[in-house]
């Protein structure tokens, strides 16, 4: 009877090895699968960075190019006037990366930061003082929900007519936000304040109010609390949004679309305008661009996933 | 000088009135225990002495100003709270600094002091610490050192043993007593634990739906409750209440209900006579011995070593506890005869629950 259990016991542990191995490997290909389809653009894009005019659109597709060459980054690179070959007669102006790199690190950076400045306190407010109401975190949240098109078109008549023409009328000086840094670091700004704010809320709400209670009582003013209590608690969240928003504000198309030009340019603006008269739209180029655009962003991201872990488990405040 | 005095204090949060006209006379260098179950305003309480609440209505006092306009942090007041409220990413030495940086005061004033408040709690070891890194005792020392490195004259604790393990709380409450007589501050304490209320406290504020139902010292507070909810509140097990009347029998006023008769002092008052009352008295009053009259059925035996408890039924099923000695030959299920001892009877009346005896 003994030897009988054994038996079984060994059997049925053989019997739940195989069923685990059996799931392993269906998790495995269910994923492998789902991986092709979301990393081949990526894998196309960078493909095509290396390709010359004649592969971008081969039939039938060239996977890898038969002959790499590194035109592509050598235009988007360039310094000073591009030649003939490089230029491949741009409809517009031969485009190289470094204005859109430049104009979209300082746009995005300074939009980031005022977002985070300002949403850090707002958060602050509303999760301390009960600021709006009690819904007010989720109507916040819905804010976002607009599509950004419908916004786009108010506020380039905002931009580039009522405030030109009313600074002129009211003031005797045009001034302009159309086209401008300070119009568009202040429209990102704007658009991310609502995700500054509902992140941060997550953060704040998890400093316990005792803490402050605590410094309040040993002297400690309203400033000093949030300077030396708050907000080194929540300075991993702080960095955490602060990425979140960057990478929002780095992969914005449409308002910087609708509200610069010519003298703005983000990158993916930029990335629009590559057309030649002689070959059509530059899918090289652009992969290039896009290539070296992602770059950031995947960098960032994993700078994300470490300071998310950080950032969510500072929470072991004794409750 | 940190007499504290409360007048006529009312904290209402919208229709909720929290505190409801709550008047007290706190000594120095007392140590004041404010007793109730949760929600009957104690900590609110607390907290409009500290200034992180506003009173709606009344006066606090500390010494001879009034703080009702004053921050929390010019009151010159310590506290510890319920979680300890440790800076988590302070080290214990910032973290016992914290009050003194505030203050401004130079950093070799603040590196002696930090040091004498860590030797004072027994945790000079764990300066270099975070709290993370802190047992529940040490923390709770932390929070104690972080809160006399100031020097307050008054100390407010809200519930600060409530974290701790049942062996590490009764050691606390020692070491708190002992730090109280060696400050000499006056302690506000606030807590739902009746023992710690009685192994601690000069005066026990019993507080209950915003009121001060009594004030008095432990002892008072035991043997003379002035309400039936004190009654209840104070004492293990739960004093026995019996429903009943007060008569006229054969030798003068006794007390008749649930099928028992008690016999009552001959100095009642005779305006109680057909009075609704609530008699209470305590397990270890009650008596069990052949010498007694009433019957009663044994139903379960709680052992606690020193006594043991004997649940029994009293008829009409009206269930007792007496305290008996732990050498008792009662079994479940046997029955036995019990009386009450007279001098330790309560009687409280039935609507109002105040004291009648």
């Amino acid at each position: 009877m003994n030897t009988d259990t054994t038996i079984t016991a060994e059997a049925a542990r053989e019997r739940k090895l195989r069923r685990q191995r059996v799931r392993r490997v269906g998790r495995h290909a269910i994923l492998l699968a789902w991986m092709s389809v979301v990393v081949f653009p990526i894998f196309w894009m960078i493909s095509t960075s290396f390709k010359d005019a004649g592969e971008w659109v081969a039939w039938p597709p060239h996977w890898l190019p038969n002959q790499p060459t590194l035109l592509n980054y050598a235009q988007i690179f360039a310094f000073g006037a591009l030649d003939p070959t490089l230029s491949r007669q741009a409809t517009e102006q031969a485009f190289t990366i470094w204005k859109g790199l430049g104009d979209a690190t300082l746009v995005c950076t300074t939009a980031s930061l005022l977002a985070l400045l300002l949403g850090t306190f707002l958060a602050y407010a509303i999760s301390r003082f009960k600021v709006g109401g009690k819904y007010f975190r989720h109507t916040i949240l819905m804010i976002r929900m607009i599509p950004p098109i419908v916004v786009a078109i108010s506020i380039l008549i905002y931009y580039a007519i009522i405030i030109p023409y009313a600074t002129t009328a009211l003031l005797s000086v045009r001034i302009s936000l159309f086209d401008t840094y300070v119009g568009l670091v202040l429209i990102y700004a704007v658009t991310t304040l609502p995700f500054v704010i509902w992140m941060m809320l997550t953060f704040i709400d998890e400093v316990p109010y005792t803490l402050e209670h605590a410094a309040r009582l040993m002297g400690a003013g309203r400033i000093a609390v949030i300077r030396r209590i708050v907000l080194p608690l929540v300075a991993s969240g702080m960095v955490v949004t602060f990425l979140f928003v960057f990478i929002l504000n780095w992969a914005e198309f449409l308002l910087a679309l609708t509200l610069t030009h010519p003298e703005v340019t983000t990158l993916t603006v930029l990335l629009n305008k590559f057309q030649s008269a002689a070959e059509g739209r530059l899918y090289g180029p652009q992969a290039a661009i896009g290539t070296i655009v992602t770059i950031p962003v995947v960098v960032l991201g994993l700078l994300i996933q470490k300071h998310l872990v950080k950032g969510f488990s500072f929470g072991t405040i004794r409750k | 000088m940190a007499g504290i005095a409360l007048k006529n204090l009312v904290k209402s949060f919208g229709a909720y009135t929290a505190v409801s006209g709550v008047s007290l006379d706190i000594r120095d260098g007392e140590f004041l225990i404010m007793v109730g179950p949760s929600g009957c305003g104690k900590t609110t309480t607390l907290n409009m002495i500290s200034g992180l609440e506003t009173p709606t209505s009344g006066e606090i006092s500390i010494g001879d100003t009034v703080v009702n306009d004053l921050e929390p942090g010019e009151r010159g007041l310590g506290m510890v709270f319920q979680d300890l409220a440790l800076f988590p990413h302070m080290t214990v030495f910032e973290n016992i600094a914290f009050g003194l940086r505030v203050r401004k005061i130079p950093a070799a004033e603040i590196a002696k002091r930090v040091s004498a408040a860590a030797e004072t709690m027994h945790i000079k070891p764990l300066l270099t610490k975070l709290p993370k890194q802190c047992s529940g005792g040490e923390s709770q020392r932390v929070a104690l050192a972080r809160t006399i490195v100031t020097n307050p004259a008054v100390f407010l604790m809200d519930e600060p043993l409530s974290s701790l393990d049942a062996k590490l709380r009764v050691d606390m409450r020692t070491e708190l007593k002992r730090l109280h007589e060696r400050l000499k501050a006056t302690f506000i304490y606030v807590t739902h634990d009746q023992a710690e209320a009685m192994t601690m406290a000069d005066r026990i504020v019993v507080m209950s739906k915003g009121r001060i139902e009594q004030l008095g010292t432990p002892l008072e507070i035991y043997n003379q409750p002035a309400t039936q909810f004190v009654a209840g509140f104070f004492g293990m097990p739960t004093m026995n209440f019996v429903e009943g009347v007060v008569e006229i029998g054969a030798a003068g006023a006794c007390f008749r209900g649930a099928g028992l008769e008690q016999a009552l002092p001959a100095s009642l008052s005779t305006n109680l006579y057909g009075r609704n009352v609530v008699l209470g008295v305590r397990s270890e009053h009650v008596v069990i011995d052949g010498a007694a009259s009433t019957p009663g059925t044994a139903r379960l035996l709680q052992p606690l070593g020193d006594a043991t408890l004997v649940h029994f039924d009293a008829g009409e099923g009206k269930s007792l506890v007496a305290k008996v000695a732990p050498s008792t030959e009662i079994a479940p299920g046997s029955p036995l005869k019990f009386r009450f001892a007279p001098a330790h009877c309560h009687l409280f009346d039935a609507a109002s629950g105040q004291r009648r005896t």
